[in-house]
């Protein structure tokens, strides 16, 4: 038996590509552009990513942590809600809800080690009350689902287990961009798989054709995200751990400076 | 919280206490379940925390206690959060207790008894259908509407999405008197069965209107399941004997579930059986208990 994805709140949650795609106008007004939002979710999931290696969590527990980020940025702006302090306090979050706590000190503790900018650093109140600035902005919706176990399942089904490492990898990737927001997970998942089995020249024609999916949709996020590995100038799976060509410092600085608070 | 006016404190749990409220333009009653924050130490406690999103999810379901909102309180510099949720007037087990004290003692009506029953095996079904054991099942966790005969499932603070079993589950949980053998026998991959196992032994104490096995000990509660319905052997529960805390038991035989509860129909005994089988792959689904001839007489259309 598995947990029920179509009558959960993240089914109900879904959006349209357009309602992600809006800068907040308190943002906007800033000057901050769409490019430049793409930009700060990008380098902000990194900056999860990497700070998840350091405490140590599961896949999981950083797939949600970036999930619940990308969604607060739907409904929040960065200029209230500085995203340096919300991408700890996400992955706090996410590790409670995922039952492997991290504790703050912890985080706090990583940061400092990590960041150099003293912008990123943060106190222990600072992610306590963020998290419930977050958990109201989330209208505590916190049950999240990802496309790793239906991404083995399926794999399984295909009798394909040797695509399991670089479409593993392909599904991380895919929390650079907002699919999980968009998309059941399990497209997402076939998506992955898609890419994969053209990148192994293996033939799974006849395997999605069995699955009576909509191909389309499936074959434009495959698109979709060899575009973004194009224009971000990552290279396929590798891509997660450094920061890549595309995403330069001084643009995500230069992007984070318009909405970071003036004194 | 301005919202309330606080009416009476209705209860006390692990967490906080409960009051029964009023919403002050509405005039609607409300459960106001209290939690303090520690914030100088891990902030929302991750029970709380689950509790607030598995019940955002489950909640849709009228088998399960509504929530309908969460306030969150700073008072005297200390955080408080309030969950707020439907009122419901009683428990089933102070219901229960209602037929089994004083002048008018007497059995509960057989149709109440399948009506509850029914609705406690929607609201477990819904949960297992969205991932989620209760793993406290109790009378004192089901409320119960009176005059409506309406039951709920309540208290979730324990429950838990089971799609990340990388660690195996925590012992204490279930009280014990409602704890699957299973879990009083160690094992460490244990799922949706202990709370069927648990809605059996509601089963039997609303027929009887007491519990069905009331032990005070792990190995005390073990013996009582044992005395009653046998103790397992490896044919009835194919690897019962490598459990962690297995060991040589007396050998009882099983007594008869019909003379043991001579108010229950042949029906009901039957779904008590399966709901009572040792073996926790056999035990029935709270889902295919829903289809069990025993609900036949019961009018469904209501659900």
């Amino acid at each position: 038996m598995s947990a029920n994805f179509w009558t959960s709140s993240h089914h109900k949650q879904l959006l349209e590509q357009d309602k992600i795609d809006v800068v907040h106008p308190i943002d906007k007004e800033r000057g901050l552009t769409l490019e430049e939002f793409k930009l700060i979710k990008i380098h902000m999931t990194n900056h999860i990513w990497k700070l998840a290696q350091q405490v140590k969590v599961r896949q999981r527990v950083i797939a949600t942590a970036v999930t619940y980020f990308r969604r607060v940025y739907t409904r929040k702006s960065l200029t209230e809600y500085d995203p340096r302090f919300v991408a700890p306090t996400c992955l706090y979050l996410a590790s409670k809800a995922e039952e492997s706590t991290v504790q703050a000190r912890l985080l706090v503790f990583y940061i400092k080690k990590m960041c150099s900018d003293e912008k990123y650093r943060c106190e222990i109140k600072d992610i306590l009350e963020m998290e419930m600035k977050l958990l109201e902005a989330l209208d505590y919706y916190l049950v999240v689902f990802h496309p790793y176990r239906p991404l083995l399942q399926l794999l399984h089904d295909a009798g394909m287990p040797d695509l399991t490492h670089i479409s593993w990898g392909l599904v991380n990737d895919t929390y650079k961009m907002d699919f999980i927001l968009i998309h059941p997970p399990f497209i997402i998942a076939l998506a992955c798989i898609y890419i994969a089995s053209v990148l192994k020249d293996k033939d799974t024609t006849i395997w999605f054709e069995e699955l009576r999916v909509d191909m389309n949709v499936v074959k434009n996020i495959a698109i979709e995200i060899l575009d973004f590995y194009d224009f971000y100038r990552v290279e396929a799976v590798k891509g997660m751990s450094e920061s890549s060509k595309g995403i330069s410092e001084e643009k995500v600085n230069a992007a984070l400076y318009k909405v970071t608070p003036k004194p | 919280m301005e919202k309330y006016d606080k009416l009476e404190k209705v209860g006390e749990g692990t967490y906080g206490k409960v009051y029964k409220a009023q919403d002050k333009v509405t005039g609607q009653l409300v459960a106001l379940k209290k939690t303090r924050l520690e914030m100088d130490e891990e902030g929302i406690p991750p029970t709380t925390l689950r509790e607030i999103s598995l019940l955002q999810m489950l909640s849709q379901s009228i088998y399960v206690v509504r929530l309908l909102g969460v306030e969150h309180v700073e008072k005297n510099g200390k955080r408080l959060l309030y969950l707020v949720f439907e009122y419901l007037d009683t428990d089933l087990k102070k219901y229960v207790d209602s037929y089994k004290k004083g002048p008018n003692s007497r059995p509960l009506p057989s149709r109440l008894i399948q009506s509850f029953l029914y609705q406690l095996c929607k609201g477990v079904a819904h949960c297992h259908s969205h991932g989620v054991l209760h793993r406290d099942l109790k009378p004192q966790n089901l409320l119960v509407d009176k005059d409506k005969g309406i039951l709920k499932v309540a208290d979730l603070g324990l429950g838990r999405a089971f799609t990340v079993p990388l660690k195996s589950y925590t012992h204490e949980i279930v009280t014990l008197w409602y704890r699957a053998p299973e879990v009083l026998l160690g094992s460490t991959h244990y799922s949706v069965g202990v709370d069927i196992w648990s809605v059996g032994c509601i089963f039997a104490e609303m027929v009887r209107r007491q519990p069905l096995f009331a032990g005070d000990s792990e190995l005390q509660q073990l013996l009582h399941i044992f005395r009653f319905l046998g103790t397992p052997t490896e044919a009835k529960w194919p690897g019962v004997s490598s459990l962690r805390d297995w060991h040589d038991y007396p050998q009882w035989k099983p007594q008869s579930l019909s003379q043991a509860l001579p108010n229950l129909d042949s029906e009901g005994v039957d779904l008590l059986s399966k709901m009572l089988e040792y073996c926790p792959s056999n035990r029935i689904s709270a889902k295919e208990a829903l289809d069990h001839p025993y609900f036949n007489g019961l009018d469904k259309s209501q659900f």
